[in-house]
């Protein structure tokens, strides 16, 4: 159980982005815990995937300040490959591998060695591709690709895992496994950063919510009080 | 296991991971050798085909190099100047290649399976430098034959087969060395962004040089430049030191052209090792873009489709918009042509370069006539070129044609789009082409030129406009027809490239250079009136393929 008020371990503080003159993003504070999870909601277009690019270090901000476990927050930053897992932004997977090789890949690249076929069986049962392992992904529905990916962030290790609207191509029935999973994960001391238009998923999930509309954070608190004025 | 409260100590995966990577991929290998050969036999093939008399030629005059002919010596005065500047916008086009693509790129698998994962950025970058600094070194050493061969088809070097060979070797080496140099630069460049601001500046200097240096090529190619030029440019950069080998060679004056190539050398050592360094850090947001963008770039090229080639680069490329802003039309029937004028004046390059063709074709079209014997080559060619900027100013069709959802909203038949698009490029052209045309009317005493214009222009325009709405490329194309003279899939495919310009320069070219070339008005009522009869044919064609590809 990860403790009452752990302090954060991602903070923005004041951060913002321009594309050229148009504000994708006004200046964002965000705070994520070990233990705790943020939602990010809004319509297409407020930002969400911008303000989770840039808490991914996989963009930069304009201006303001971005700190992960007291340091700058960049992909290029071995530290920040070995800690933070990305979701969401996936596009594409190797034409020639199978979906239990790219899980295999993941692991291997993580350190985790000769421990990597357990770790990788296990995900495979959990994201249920067990029998799809030896399926090339063109093979795959866009709802198992999803999964993929998924599978691909628990072979790994995370301390911070970014997710990038995964409920997406997911019927409802895997939207509820993906709340219990995420839930399994916060539990076991994660850090989660979800950008959703799911309010289902950020009601189980997520103990803040904040919402952003063109770039600008219009509303955020705890979720039953946000969500209940988003529905 | 995985989830930790401590940091983690990131493990040194390299090794295993691209074991493991290369394991599983080991079965695939005899499929991707198997792939790669067809590749090599259809190239091989091709050149075969297509080349094989020309290679054969080249290697024959390699053998017994001809004597130097009348224009040997003025070759050889130009060289100096139009290598130099050659060689300067190859380095340009190499090193500005580096802000959309590079010499690092990955593929989009790599890029999102591994990227993210501690794996040494090193082992993953710096074999793909390598990789591309080797091809682009060879490729330089295959594009450096072409300048050396011309001074041998000039008759200079010497007589034997040894002089020539040693003549295009060292175009080779030089060329080969300025493209290394080139590959090293641009990997720097796409290592750190701050150096872009800078390239934007030594671009345009780079440019105005090139420029100079091409004057300079056709002054010494018709007089006396003073000798300090050529030294000057000899010794003011690689692209100086890089022709001296050649020209030295071939019997010009560079005395301290081992030097100059030691120089070269050196310097591209140098760059490539740097860029070797620098390649290990570039940055990861850089790789996805370049990633993205040439994965949207090969999709486009498989299915030959130059628009989407043009998108992808369009997106990835540094180009500056303007913001112009056009209050729109209150009537219905300007909106279009609203539209189309945002679309040309917000792409204000695009506008430039049809304008400057425009101009070099009424130029082309105004000296062929002044002589009173237009041939039809100049006229041909200076079609060409008119087409070419209509088809630039086509922009608001194209987009409309591209993704036929676009002008759902909008309150016209799909099929008289391609009228309504035609009315901008008509308009630009017959502006940009007509001041000169009229002036030239005016002074020759000649108002057909304007008559002849004003055919001309619509007629180009619907041309464009049959291709912008010649829809996709279909994949059965590639199976053609089997017929005596062979299959027919090669001619099909330049018919669906080509059409419209074949349809609207061809016969044109005809009229136009029988009402130039003499002065009775049989050959200008001709030309107006079965170029004007054929542009409304064009047009009305252009608008049934639009109304296809709503179908």
């Amino acid at each position: 159980m990860a403790p009452a008020n752990p302090p954060p371990l991602l903070t923005l503080t004041g951060v913002s982005r321009l594309y050229g003159e148009r504000a994708a993003l006004s200046p964002v504070d965000l705070a994520v815990a070990p233990g705790r999870c943020v939602a990010v909601m809004g319509a297409n277009g407020s930002g969400k995937s911008t303000l989770l690019r840039i808490a991914a270090g996989r963009d930069t901000a304009t201006a303001g300040q971005v700190v992960y476990a007291g340091r700058g927050l960049t992909e290029d930053d071995p530290v920040i490959r070995a800690e933070v897992a990305v979701v969401g932004d996936m596009v594409s997977a190797y034409p020639d591998l199978t979906v239990r090789e790219h899980l295999q890949l993941v692991a291997v690249a993580h350190g985790a060695g000769r421990g990597r076929d357990g770790l990788v069986d296990r995900a495979l049962a959990e994201c249920r591709l067990a029998g799809h392992a030896g399926a090339l992904p063109g093979s795959l529905s866009s709802g198992q690709q999803q999964a993929l990916h998924l599978a691909a962030m628990l072979v790994r290790p995370r301390r911070l895992i970014v997710l990038d609207e995964p409920e997406q191509r997911l019927d409802p029935a895997a939207r509820r496994w993906l709340a219990g999973l995420l839930s399994a994960e916060k539990r076991a001391g994660a850090a989660l950063l979800v950008a959703t238009h799911h309010v289902e998923l950020a009601a189980a999930v997520a103990d803040h919510v904040l919402v952003l509309r063109d770039g600008v954070v219009v509303g955020e608190g705890a979720p039953d009080a946000v969500l209940a004025v988003i529905q | 296991m995985t989830i930790t409260r401590e940091a983690i100590a990131v493990p040194d995966s390299t090794r295993p991971t691209i074991a493991l990577l290369r394991e599983l991929r080991r079965g695939r290998a005899r499929k991707r050798a198997g792939d790669a050969a067809f590749w090599i036999y259809v190239i091989v093939l091709a050149v075969a085909l297509y080349g094989g008399e020309q290679i054969a030629a080249a290697f024959r005059a390699l053998r017994h190099p001809p004597p130097a002919g009348a224009g040997a010596a003025h070759a050889l005065h130009a060289a100096p100047y139009g290598t130099a500047a050659l060689a300067l916008v190859v380095l340009l086009v190499l090193v500005r290649d580096a802000q959309w693509r590079g010499p690092v790129t990955l593929p989009q698998p790599t890029v999102d399976w591994l990227l993210g994962t501690p794996v040494d950025r090193a082992r993953l970058l710096r074999p793909r430098f390598r990789l591309s600094a080797m091809a682009t070194t060879l490729a330089g050493a295959a594009v450096g034959i072409v300048p050396a061969a011309t001074l041998v088809g000039f008759g200079l070097g010497g007589h034997t087969t040894g002089s020539a060979a040693r003549l295009i070797g060292a175009g080779m080496a030089s060329t080969a060395l300025l493209f290394a140099l080139g590959t090293g630069l641009a990997c720097l460049v796409e290592r750190y962004r701050a150096s872009w601001r800078w390239l934007r500046g030594a671009s345009q200097a780079a440019l105005a040089a090139a420029a100079v240096f091409a004057g300079m090529a056709a002054w010494a190619a018709v007089g006396r430049p003073p000798a300090v030029a050529a030294t000057v440019v000899a010794w003011s950069g690689p692209w100086g030191w890089a022709w001296q080998g050649m020209v030295g060679l071939a019997g010009g004056a560079a005395p301290l052209w081992p030097l100059a190539t030691a120089l070269l050398g050196v310097a591209a050592l140098g760059a490539v090792a740097a860029g070797h360094r620098a390649a290990a850090g570039v940055p990861g947001i850089a790789l996805r873009d370049r990633a993205a963008t040439m994965g949207a770039m090969s999709a486009a090229v498989l299915n030959m489709d130059t628009r989407g080639v043009a998108n992808a680069y369009g997106r990835a490329a540094v180009r500056r918009r303007a913001s112009f802003r056009l209050r729109p039309p209150r009537r219905r029937e300007l909106v279009l042509l609203w539209r189309d004028l945002l679309a040309v004046a917000r792409t204000p390059a695009r506008l430039a370069g049809a304008v400057a063709l425009a101009l070099l074709a009424a130029g082309i079209l105004a000296a062929a006539g002044h002589r009173g014997q237009a041939s039809l080559l100049p006229v041909g060619c200076a079609l060409s070129l008119g087409y070419l900027a209509a088809a630039w100013l086509c922009e608001g069709a194209r987009l409309d044609a591209e993704d036929v959802r676009r002008s759902e909203q909008l309150p016209f038949r799909f099929a008289s789009l391609a009228w309504w698009h035609g009315a901008v490029p008509c308009l630009v052209l017959l502006v940009v082409a007509g001041v000169p045309v009229a002036v030239a009317s005016v002074v020759a005493g000649e108002p057909r030129f304007l008559l002849l214009l004003a055919v001309t222009v619509p007629l180009l325009v619907a041309g464009a406009l049959v291709n912008v709405f010649r829809g996709e490329f279909s994949p059965d194309m590639f199976a053609g027809v089997d017929t005596p003279y062979g299959n027919t899939a090669a001619i099909k495919i330049i018919f669906w490239s080509a059409w419209g310009p074949v349809l609207a320069v061809v016969p044109m070219t005809a009229l136009l250079s029988s009402a130039l070339g003499t002065p009775h008005g049989g050959a200008l009522a001709r030309a107006v009136v079965i170029g004007g009869g054929l542009a409304a044919g064009l047009w009305a064609y252009a608008a049934r393929r639009a109304a296809r590809l709503r179908a």
